[in-house]
């Protein structure tokens, strides 16, 4: 080919126009309110030279707009395309806030539905960078209907591929269910943020003053809503964060998680594990501790970890593969399970199921949260979905009781009943219908009411049904669990398990899908 | 930005740390440079050699980009930053404003013997908020700021736990 | 009659100083092990082993009079070495060991009693012509007269517990306005950990100096001084480093003020050791404050420049036999130095901070004693006290005793909680110290932070943090993803996953 002809010229020329689109003034623009550009995000995501651009030269649909104007450019505000994260194969898109804020119209929408229905065909994960003012108004219904399109594309792939959104700007109105139905929400810190109904709408509706950050900032969202599983202080570090994330996930839901080579292990006899829980069961410690000293030296990686602080979720290795791990945390509320932990943990449990990821369960809890205030808000249905989520997954699960495993907590923590593969005790465990303080004030009420000295007697009490009753002894016996194990040797024996159980698979009743208590 | 990732910055309060990329395992005192070794052993524990001279450290928080390290038994805070997030952070700082909340949280896990102040009280730096119990000692929690109480979270004999929000203080 | 069998009422670094006294006296130690620490260093030091692991009351051990006793007698221990708190100045427990013909190491129950009721102790010293700081003439039973009593005195004055002690239910009013608040927060500690509400009032003196006098004394009737401490590097009153003897002193004041230790320890018949202390102000003036009626924590340093071991001579009184030295006897050589390593975060204001000790590695050598309860494995409980360690450090004289301490401090190695190394570190490099000249009100007014701040130091913690994001984040070669391995499907597996609903 010629190379100073005219269709070469051409061709070069529109890289040019593309390339000047992101004029430095518009780029110092987005630098300064402390945000990068879409295609710098791109850069740091993705391996070297590894981003392949689609649909790089659409124009936005200009034909019928009766309402403000649309000038021409290409891309459309968003960024589309595949790269490589560690060498395996991702697509992306990027939305651009510095073409017209980012706004979705309708040639942006079909350029994400098009990288999305690319991503569902080579079962390759999705990465969302959401950074956009809204719905293009001046393309009217149109836009919606291209939003429509990719929740509904998002729901398509659901449970089939990994879909990953990065909020790193704003989402507001209808454009928030595009995160919402995907498995994971990034943001960052103090420039994203998300909401149905903004400040003014609020203001407007209920006379309400509230900022942006305090309605649906990333702060808002990783503590009280639980919509974000990750913040950042910046962009940069969420992407750090994100890259992290992705070495722990399949590509889709026939592959295993990947496997990592060579990395510290944690000593597979570890006496450490002998001091972390005290004797008394009153006392708290924090069972991040536990996780740390069973799995690979590093690999804990914490969900939501600002969120429904009483149950710990989070991925970790053993041996360079990943589990998903859910531990009820002391510290925090004593490891009581409320709405928001057991919603949390139902979550949880069905990603790493669709994702073929084995589940270890750490329990040491007194019971579900007591109180007006959960009962009404329906405790009992939420607390159902934690019950549903560990019956209905498929994949290897094994539960280790630390400590106290009472009533109906016992019986939703993934217990033998429900289908735990492998359910190990330590010594330290009390197994029993409920705490010796409320067994031995029910059973012997009259007693303690005529002795003379009720607070000796209880504690007599107390004592023997500790020694009788809740300990792993008594549930070991009785095959409720598998085994009472020696905590410095926890990591060995998972790691045996997880083996054994490496080709689980149980068949599913034919059905179109179960009834989760939503 | 991933094209100039030439330098990182250890942050911890107002002072600064430039290191350059790739990091070595030295660092450089006027004209000489002097080899950092980090080492773990059975009889010392972690620690890093510096000048013929063991340090002992650890890693008491590891999080995101903050790090707390403890070396030589004294505590430093660090942020580590790139010079897009310094200046971003110098960005957000000068929109946020100043913090006006101050939050009483519980230096360690007790139980409070009694509250001294209310909500709406007036208060000074260095008053005494409440009294915590713990250890068998009996702390007194005093305010680090001049400023109105705003909210009360707890009463005498209210057990707590490490960080638990006891009051908070509006800055005045 | 003579010492066979000694009981050590009491657990961590203070049991093992005792021990290591008694057994090279040929005396047989029993201890008692506790549920909370049935691995503590002390025990393997003793003879006997009293084990009390299964002792389910919800007193501690220590403070049970009524089981210590039983103890006694199971094990056969013709005497009892309380050693400092617990029920070391209890009245009760020392008539009691008494009552079963127990020989209490220590003082007598009255003069316990007398001491320790502080109100008590003020009427003796008065009595005896003592210089004490004004104060109330009993106790104060209500905010109003606390008002009307510290006006006559005339503000800033101190809240005392009438039966408190080692700085504990004391509270300082400037001004009027805050009695009525402080009165009643005194009161409620004093109830709280003394069981006795009871309050006195006293002027408060203005950036004292605190110094005091160890007192020997037989129980027939011979008393001396063994010169003194002073113990002015104070946190809200808990000692953290004490030294003999006093860079304020000359020896003509050192003579009276010793001399007044002898008489107030006299007026009360007193006998075994104890400590006599006073407030220095600025003009050299000096005021009885209370006596302790115990062996105390800062003890090594008074036995370093004496030669004395005080243990032994505890027990020799014990014994009733008469005191082996003269005033004239006593010859103060050197100079001695102690720091209380404590388990606590001197940067969260000297908060304590419990945890297993994971390595303990002390320095030793000529000028070195260090006197600790606690090896690699041992847990610091938050039910007992923080200490981990005394680092006690000997100098020819003062400087030459500080220059040592500078060098010990930098070979302590502990690992596992925080330490109050750096408040030591830094102190030992401070000029005001250096000096001599500080009072008990420099670290609360004159420092800002509590440890020592070296930029070699902070550089090196800034580059590990940045090695850790490094190493975390760009290291490649750390993360090795091997993505086919994912692939690498057993085919029962793979058929079931591909056909599934």
């Amino acid at each position: 080919m010629d190379i100073d002809g005219k269709y070469y010229r051409s061709f070069k020329d529109r890289i040019k126009q593309l390339e000047d689109q992101h004029s430095k003034e518009k780029v110092d623009k987005q630098h300064a309110k402390g945000k990068l550009t879409a295609r710098e995000r791109i850069d740091l995501l993705l391996d070297k030279d590894s981003f392949e651009e689609i649909d790089a030269f659409v124009v936005p649909e200009t034909q019928g707009i009766e309402f403000g104007k649309v000038e021409k450019h290409y891309g459309d505000g968003v960024i589309t395309g595949h790269g490589k994260i560690n060498g395996r194969m991702v697509f992306i898109y990027a939305q651009d806030f510095t073409i017209m804020g980012g706004s979705l119209g309708i040639v942006h929408a079909n350029k994400i539905v098009k990288t999305q229905e690319m991503a569902l065909k080579m079962g390759a994960p999705i990465i969302a960078l959401i950074d956009s003012g809204g719905a293009r108004i001046q393309e009217g219904i149109a836009s919606l209907s291209g939003y429509a399109s990719i929740f509904y594309n998002i729901i398509r792939s659901s449970g089939i591929i990994p879909q990953i959104a990065v909020i790193m700007g704003p989402a507001a109105g209808g454009a928030v269910y595009s995160p919402a139905l995907m498995d994971f929400v990034f943001m960052t810190s103090f420039t994203s943020y998300m909401f149905l109904t903004g400040p003014n709408v609020v203001k407007e509706v209920l006379n309400e003053d509230v900022s942006f950050e305090d309605l649906g900032g990333a702060e808002v969202h990783a503590k009280k809503s639980g919509v974000a599983h990750f913040i950042y202080d910046d962009e940069e570090n969420t992407i750090l964060g994100l890259k992290k994330f992705f070495s722990y996930i399949p590509s889709n839901n026939v592959e295993n998680p990947p496997k990592i080579e060579g990395t510290n292990y944690t000593p597979d006899i570890n006496p450490k594990l002998l001091d972390i829980v005290p004797d008394d069961s009153n006392k708290a410690y924090d069972v991040k501790e536990v996780i740390n000293n069973v799995v690979d030296k590093g690999s804990f990686f914490e969900i939501s970890e600002l969120f429904a602080q009483s149950l710990i979720t989070g991925f970790g290795r053993l041996e360079g593969r990943t589990i998903g791990i859910i531990a009820n945390q002391p510290k925090v509320l004593a490891g009581v399970l409320d709405i928001n932990s057991s919603v949390k943990g139902a979550r949880f449990i069905r990603f790493c199921d669709c994702f073929n990821i084995p589940i270890l369960t750490f329990e040491d809890v007194p019971g579900f949260l007591p109180g007006i205030d959960q009962e009404h808000s329906g405790i009992i249905k939420h607390g159902a979905k934690l019950l549903y989520a560990y019956s209905e997954s498929n994949v290897p699960k094994i539960t280790v009781i630390l400590r106290k495993s009472y009533g109906g907590a016992y019986i939703v923590m993934n217990s033998k009943n429900l289908g735990g593969d492998y359910n190990f005790a330590w010594p330290t465990a009390e197994i029993a219908v409920m705490g010796p303080e409320g067994a031995v004030a029910i059973l012997y009420r009259k007693e303690l009411a005529e002795s003379d000295d009720p607070k000796k007697l209880k504690a007599k009490l107390v004592k023997k049904y500790r020694e009788k009753i809740a300990n792993p002894f008594v549930a070991d016996e009785k095959g409720f669990i598998d085994e009472v194990i020696d905590p410095a040797e926890t990591r060995k024996k998972l790691i045996t398990a997880f083996e054994v159980l490496s080709n689980k698979w149980v068949e599913a009743p034919s059905r179109k899908h179960g009834n989760i208590p939503l | 930005m991933a094209k100039q990732k030439k330098k990182l910055y250890a942050l911890l309060e107002n002072k600064k740390y430039g290191f350059n990329l790739p990091l070595t395992e030295t660092i450089k005192i006027g004209k000489r440079e002097y080899k950092i070794i980090l080492k773990e052993d059975e009889k010392y524990g972690t620690y890093i050699l510096w000048k013929n001279r063991r340090y002992p450290v650890e890693i008491s928080l590891s999080r995101q980009n903050k790090f707390d390290i403890l070396f030589n038994y004294v505590c430093y805070s660090f942020t580590i930053e790139t010079p897009f997030s310094l200046k971003r952070k110098q960005y957000l700082d000068k929109t946020k404003g100043p913090v006006e909340n101050e939050v009483i949280k519980a230096p360690m896990p007790g139980k409070v013997i009694e509250v001294l102040v209310r909500e709406g009280d007036n208060i000074n730096r260095g008053e005494p908020l409440l009294i915590l119990e713990a250890m068998k000692m009996q702390n007194e929690i005093n305010s680090p700021v001049n400023g109105i109480v705003t909210s009360v979270n707890v009463g005498s004999e209210t057990s707590v736990i490490k960080d638990d929000i006891l009051l908070e203080i509006r800055i005045i | 009659m003579n010492i066979k069998n000694i009981l050590i009422a009491n657990r961590g670094e203070i049991a093992v100083r005792i021990i290591s006294t008694v057994r090279e006296m040929g005396i047989y130690t029993t201890v008692i092990k506790t549920a909370a620490e049935p691995a503590a260093m002390y025990l393997s030091k003793a003879n006997f082993i009293y084990d009390d692991t299964e002792n389910e009351s919800e007193i501690p051990v220590f403070l049970d009079i009524e089981r210590i006793i039983t103890i006694a007698k199971d094990t056969g221990a013709d005497s009892i070495h309380p050693g400092y708190g617990f029920l070391a100045e209890n009245p009760y427990f020392a008539q009691k060991c008494s009552d079963n013909k127990i020989i209490f190491i220590g003082p007598s129950p009255d003069s316990i009693y007398k001491m320790g009721n502080k109100i008590i102790a003020r009427k003796i010293a008065l009595s005896n012509k003592i210089p004490m700081s004004v104060g109330s003439e009993g106790k104060i039973p209500t905010e109003n007269k606390a008002i009307r009593v510290a006006k006559k005195i005339g503000y800033p004055v101190i809240i005392k517990a009438a039966s408190g002690g080692g700085g504990r239910g004391m509270r300082i009013v400037r001004k009027e306005e805050d009695m009525p608040k402080m009165f009643r927060l005194a009161s409620n500690e004093a109830d709280k950990t003394f069981s006795d509400h009871s309050v006195f009032i006293e002027k408060y003196i203005e950036n004292p100096k605190h110094i005091e006098f160890q007192v020997l004394g037989d129980k027939k009737g011979n008393i001396i001084h063994l010169g003194e401490r002073e113990c002015s590097i104070q946190r809200k009153h808990q000692k953290l480093l004490e030294e003999a003897p006093s860079p304020a002193l000359t020896d003509e004041l050192r003579e009276e003020m010793g001399q007044m230790a002898v008489k107030i320890a006299s007026a009360v018949g007193y006998y075994s050791a104890g400590t006599v202390e006073f407030l220095f102000d600025s003009k050299g003036e000096y005021y009885f404050m209370e006596m302790n009626t115990r062996i105390q924590v800062e003890h090594p340093v008074t036995e370093l420049i004496t030669g004395l071991d005080l243990i032994e001579e505890q027990i020799h009184i014990a014994e009733g036999k008469e005191l082996r030295y003269k005033q004239e006897d006593i010859k103060l050589e050197g100079w001695a130095i102690e720091c209380r390593i404590n388990a606590e975060d001197v940067q969260a204001s000297f908060s304590p901070s419990p945890g297993k000790i994971e390595k303990i590695i002390m320095p030793s050598g000529k000028n070195i004693r260090v006197d600790t309860g606690v090896h690699a494995g041992s847990v610091i409980a938050a039910n007992f006290d923080s200490m981990i360690a005394k680092l006690i450090i000997y100098g020819k004289d003062r400087k030459d005793a500080l220059g040592n301490c500078k060098q010990a401090l930098d070979k302590v190695w502990i690992k596992g909680t925080k330490t109050t190394l750096p408040f030591f570190r830094m102190l030992i490099r401070n000029q005001r110290f250096l000096d001599g000249s500080i009072t008990t009100s420099f670290i609360e007014n004159e420092l800002t932070t509590y440890h020592i701040n070296s930029e070699y130091e902070e550089m090196l913690a800034a580059w590990l943090a940045t090695w850790l994001f490094v190493d975390e984040n760009f290291d490649e070669s750390s993360l090795k993803i091997d993505f086919e391995d994912a692939k690498n499907i057993n085919p029962w597996l793979l058929n079931k996953r591909i056909n599934r609903h």
